[in-house]
């Protein structure tokens, strides 16, 4: 018995410091991001009546399918033939693949400003299709926030559906294409479907990290940038409406919870 | 691979090649403009110079960020590894009423937008200054995403770790802890290793939580870029980033090399 407490003791002193760290630090505040939007002023009828604060939703929320779709189309070809390579260089590429992850998504987001800029080599070529205005610039465009943060998270998205699709055995292509099918039905049939709980938690992961990015919208987007987090932070910072931001953020903390509760049963059931 | 060598197969290689240029080019470009002796911002660039270099290393501004960055990463670093792998150890080796329910609560961070926890945090702050603005509470705010970095590292690491070998310490006469930092730490150090840079990186890139929660003279380099970039399109805010770019590239190659051992 002596040694069974002393082993609780023991257990204690090692979760302490982590569960100060908790109680202080996470519960206490998000408890009270709820208190602050509830309380004073109602706010979240405020946000949900104001079509303004409905438009930036419905443009976060845009914004997060946008994202996704561009990441899914680009990183699955990428995803696939990493997992597939029997080359050395595969780890190299895969390595290179991760890399944008080690620098912050400010220096990132920094480096498509230099492209998007009225005279930035993506605007000229715009501006030389004759599509747009001769002034345009993708900088303060809905579309230059989305190729944008697309880059940004793409690798994300490249990893999830790389640890996915190589557990799909290739024997079972193999087998499809031996039956009959040709590459593409196989891919089709075998491969997406076998993958789909990993494409599936890929797009929800990217989804709800679009949804509420801060700093490439922000830069990428200017003075014009109507999504969640830059006003939130415009709120917060700038016109110091905290219960407002309180209650835009308890939004956004809600939509976050619901993708990341769906995506943890995913990957629950995947591993069932 | 059959379907490689098919029509299916050069359509995907090609929107793979696509996908490449699309995730590196804008670094590459950001690297090129750099070096343009021009006095805006030019891609493709012209001539050649490193007066922007000049300008980045002559700014008090950046140097000041990098060195604040630089400490506020390794304090985050060290304290969440110790803290996390703490509470890893408690969790997998103790079995106690709870537990998973705790695990949960101590990842969900990670799953969380990182500006609602700053804007969590800022109002928390302002009703209770347990901390004084800036280093402080920079250092401990980044602790919540920090441990929870640690723990989805050491979690897994510790549960493949053989309980076996720390018995047979034991058995030799070895007491627990000293089972514990004899046997079972060294076969943990390269999860500790990972988790710590994990950490670090996390801290030194981040930017939420740094705007909403440091002073203006405690401004980590995120900070001071996030700034610079906004106001204008200033060939030295490239030449910064390039040098990011490079460290970037060492540390990779350093983790790298050391995992490769």
């Amino acid at each position: 018995m002596i040694e069974g407490a002393r082993r609780g003791l023991i257990a204690a002193g090692l979760l302490a410091p982590a569960a100060l760290v908790f109680a202080i630090l996470f519960v206490w505040p998000q408890l009270g991001l709820f208190l602050q939007s509830l309380g004073g002023p109602p706010t979240f009828s405020r946000f949900l009546g104001d079509s303004y604060y409905l438009g930036v939703l419905g443009n976060s929320l845009l914004l997060g399918v946008c994202v996704t779709l561009v990441t899914l189309v680009l990183g699955f070809p990428l995803a696939f033939l990493l997992a597939r390579a029997e080359t050395r260089w595969a780890g190299l590429l895969l390595l290179l693949t991760t890399f944008p992850l080690w620098v912050s998504a400010v220096v990132r987001s920094f480096a498509w400003m230099v492209l998007f800029f009225r005279s930035g080599v993506a605007s000229r070529f715009l501006q030389g299709t004759g599509l747009v205005a001769p002034d345009f610039q993708l900088i303060g465009t809905f579309a230059g926030v989305v190729i944008a943060l697309a880059q940004v998270l793409l690798p994300i998205m490249i990893v999830t559906l790389y640890a996915v699709i190589r557990g799909v055995d290739r024997d079972l292509e193999h087998a499809a294409m031996n039956l009959g099918a040709s590459p593409a039905v196989a891919l089709w049939l075998v491969t997406l479907r076998l993958a789909r709980g990993g494409v599936l938690a890929g797009s929800l992961l990217v989804f709800s990290l679009s949804v509420s990015a801060f700093a490439t919208p922000s830069l990428i987007g200017g003075a014009r940038a109507h999504f969640m987090a830059v006003t939130i932070y415009e709120q917060t910072l700038e016109l110091l409406d905290w219960p407002f931001a309180a209650a835009i953020a308890a939004i956004l903390l809600v939509i976050s919870l619901s993708v990341a509760l769906t995506y943890g049963k995913l990957l629950g059931e995947k591993t069932r | 691979m059959t379907s490689l060598r098919s029509p299916l197969g050069w359509v995907l290689r090609g929107m793979a090649v696509l996908g490449f240029i699309y995730l590196l080019g804008p670094l590459l470009v950001i690297v090129a403009a750099s070096f343009s002796d021009t006095g805006y911002l030019a891609f493709p660039p012209q001539g050649f110079s490193l007066r922007w270099y000049h300008a980045a290393l002559a700014d008090a501004r950046y140097l000041t960020g990098f060195f604040v960055s630089l400490r506020l990463a390794a304090m985050v670093a060290v304290l969440s590894l110790i803290i996390g792998t703490a509470a890893a150890v408690a969790l997998t080796r103790f079995a106690f009423p709870g537990s998973v329910l705790l695990e949960a609560l101590f990842l969900s961070p990670l799953v969380l937008p990182a500006l609602v926890l700053a804007v969590a945090l800022t109002l928390f702050f302002s009703a209770n200054p347990i901390a004084p603005p800036g280093m402080t509470r920079l250092v401990i705010s980044h602790l919540l995403v920090g441990v929870p970095m640690v723990l989805r590292v050491m979690l897994p690491v510790l549960r493949r770790v053989d309980p076996a070998i720390e018995e047979a310490a034991r058995n030799l006469g070895a007491s627990p802890t000293k089972a514990f930092f004899l046997v079972t730490l060294p076969v943990l150090r390269p999860g500790l290793i990972a988790a710590a840079a994990l950490a670090f990186i996390f801290s030194f890139d981040e930017v939420e939580m740094a705007l909403f929660l440091g002073s203006v003279r405690d401004a980590p380099l995120t900070v001071v870029l996030y700034g610079a970039a906004q106001m204008q399109m200033d060939p030295t805010v490239a030449a910064v980033s390039s040098l990011l770019i490079l460290l970037a590239l060492l540390l990779m190659v350093a983790q790298q090399m050391y995992a490769n051992r």
